[in-house]
């Protein structure tokens, strides 16, 4: 008896105590949450104290940057030519990492421009000493659907083929809503385009170049010591009759105006890509038509470790 | 005239002598090890991805999630909850706040967070659910009611016993999971800054009510959320307790109910109506956090409301219905 009235002071006591303690949580948990109070926050990232860490090492520090293929949509087994170039750099005997792949589908340059002033995406810049950028097929095929859905899946791509066998170019129109659900990826002045044309595609071309270039400035003002590698664009419609000519002239006319802007500075480098794909879409684009597939990304990618090394 | 203090003191012992307790405890110590385990490998493996750079982790979060937006195949719900959930990831990175910094603490926040609309519930109703009905499954129901005591007396005093024994299970809770993940991750972590205050309105975040509390004071809060919550599911698990039977019937009614709960918010977008039931609105804690409640219009205060007007209506029909009933066989 007198062991059970032990047990029973000290539940009681534990009890009450262990019940006003969580009272008092709740009351202040329901006071904070009907009546927030905002406050003045506390540090920004340590910008100065970061950089550092990224120079002077043997290790290649890659990140990539950019759309749908930086990200590596196309390519059933999800490495995209980011994952592969780092394969054949690690394979040499050399050592490279990958800090990140921030290749969002259907990123525009303007979209890419916004996303350059996160914190987040500023840091992993910093530590980065290869910086590879996929940027700018989205500003000047955005007539096309393909890149603005740029969805991920075999599946819906492949379907979305059979029902439009003839010209390979996925539904048009439903482009804007797709392409403002990414973030940051602000609707650019498109002359609404129902079908590609010499005129829709170069529209574009000025504003873009001017936004690439100013990209481009920003990553070389963030990471000074980083290598910057520009993947050029390749025309995904050279297999449309009637897009094989327009289309090179707008991809010309847009890896030439890169091509500019990239020999201004002294740490980037344009990787070229449009005769790796020319006249061999059938071989090294994806069901879509437009994204490389495993193949085409690994020529890319071939391609970029030649430029790196 | 009775004291109330002996037959609270009496049930008291009754529970504990039924080592309803003591199962809970062992539970409790048996899996959260195997959380704490999870846990652990899942820190390991982003470790080696992203060289314990959580920045760098958190930001390739924020693309993959951003990534997902653009896919069609993905239902608008989803969607919006990833928004707000890039933008809160946004905003740890932008003040320099790892949201997942590992430590028994965040071990602790994030387990119960997990826990409060059904690990916790289960853990109540094992004592619950066989207060009344366990009496009668022994017959010792009749013992106690030829006794001179009022049956109100009898049935509040074992649901004061019953309170008690909800502040000491949620309180264990967070302690052994405090205590087993601290062997895994370290003791630290009680002054870590957690965001809290996050303005839900649609798809966007109103940051400008967004404040850091130090972690010790989220647990606070957030115990003290699990407590309500728990003190609802201790009723109502107790009314039901007086309306059936067996003890196994009550159980079964209350994990049902549970787990419709679960599905329901999984789906219940659609159905508006479901945020009356009580199940739906469990996850207090949510507010706390700032992720998007099941249904559109639900705010804490709302989820609080229906939560207690659920639990006053247990303890009205149990009253009634245990002063007024016959007690056969």
């Amino acid at each position: 008896m007198n062991d059970s009235k032990w047990t029973w002071r000290a539940v009681g006591l534990v009890s009450i105590l262990a019940t006003l303690l969580l009272i008092t949580g709740f009351v202040y948990a329901v006071s904070d949450i009907i009546n927030p109070k905002g406050e003045t926050l506390l540090s920004s990232l340590p910008q100065e104290t970061a950089a550092p860490t990224a120079a002077a090492t043997d290790e290649l520090k890659i990140l990539a940057l950019g759309d749908s293929l930086a990200k590596g949509t196309g390519d059933n087994s999800g490495q995209g030519f980011v994952k592969r170039t780092l394969e054949a750099l690690s394979a040499d005997g050399g050592k490279a990492e990958l800090l990140g792949n921030m290749g969002i589908n259907g990123l525009t340059t303007a979209g890419l421009q916004s996303k350059l002033q996160e914190e987040g995406v500023q840091y992993a810049l910093r530590q980065a000493n290869v910086i590879l950028i996929s940027i700018g097929g989205n500003d000047l095929f955005r007539g096309s659907d393909i890149l603005g859905t740029g969805s991920s899946s075999g599946e819906a791509e492949s379907s979305a083929d059979t029902e439009n066998p003839a010209d390979g170019i996925a539904p048009l129109g439903t482009e804007s809503a797709a392409n403002n659900t990414v973030e940051g990826s602000a609707p650019v002045p498109t002359a609404s385009t129902d079908e590609l044309t010499p005129e829709s595609l170069l529209s574009a071309l000025p504003d873009a170049s001017g936004r690439l270039g100013s990209i481009l400035d920003t990553i070389a003002g963030i990471n000074p010591q980083a290598q910057i590698y520009y993947v050029g664009l390749y025309n995904p419609f050279g297999d449309i009759a009637d897009l094989l000519v327009p289309g090179n002239q707008a991809v010309t006319a847009w890896n030439n105006a890169a091509m500019d802007i990239i020999n201004t500075h002294s740490n980037m480098t344009l990787v070229p890509t449009f005769d790796l794909f020319n006249r061999h879409l059938d071989k090294y684009l994806s069901n879509d038509h437009f994204h490389p597939n495993g193949d085409g990304y690994q020529r890319m990618s071939e391609r970029i470790v030649q430029a790196v090394h | 005239m009775t004291n109330l203090l002996p037959l609270i003191r009496n049930e008291c012992l009754k529970i504990i002598k039924k080592k309803r307790f003591y199962v809970i405890l062992l539970i409790l110590l048996v899996l959260v090890p195997m959380f704490t385990y999870a846990q652990m490998r899942i820190a390991e493996r982003s470790r080696d991805k992203f060289n314990s750079d959580w920045r760098l982790e958190v930001q390739q979060q924020i693309t993959d999630n951003q990534n997902s937006l653009g896919s069609d195949r993905i239902p608008e719900e989803w969607k919006s909850y990833r928004r707000i959930f890039v933008q809160q990831l946004q905003y740890y990175l932008d003040h320099d706040v790892n949201p997942n910094e590992p430590s028994g603490v965040t071990f602790t926040r994030e387990f119960l967070d997990n826990s409060v609309s059904l690990f916790i519930p289960l853990l109540i109703m094992a004592v619950a659910s066989d207060l009344v009905s366990g009496e009668r499954t022994t017959g010792t129901i009749k013992m106690l009611l030829t006794r001179p005591v009022k049956r109100w007396k009898v049935l509040f005093s074992k649901m004061t016993a019953l309170m008690m024994f909800v502040s000491l299970i949620v309180l264990s809770a967070f302690i052994i999971s405090y205590l087993v993940s601290g062997l895994a991750f370290g003791y630290k972590g009680f002054n870590v800054p957690v965001f809290t205050g996050f303005q839900l309105s649609g798809d966007t975040v109103d940051m400008t009510t967004v404040h850091a509390v130090p972690q010790w004071k989220y647990l606070l809060m957030q115990g003290g959320l699990i407590w309500f919550v728990s003190v609802v599911v201790a009723l109502l698990a107790f009314m039901v307790s007086v309306l059936v039977r067996s003890t196994a019937a009550s159980i079964v009614v209350m994990m049902a109910a549970l787990i419709a709960g679960t599905i329901l918010t999984n789906m219940a977008s659609a159905w508006t109506a479901a945020k009356y039931l009580f199940m739906v609105n469990m996850e207090l804690t949510g507010y706390l956090a700032g992720t998007p409640a099941p249904i559109e219009g639900m705010t804490l205060a709302f989820s609080m409301a229906v939560l207690a007007i659920w639990g006053l209506a247990a303890v009205i029909i149990s009253f009634a219905v245990f002063t007024k009933r016959d007690i056969l066989n």
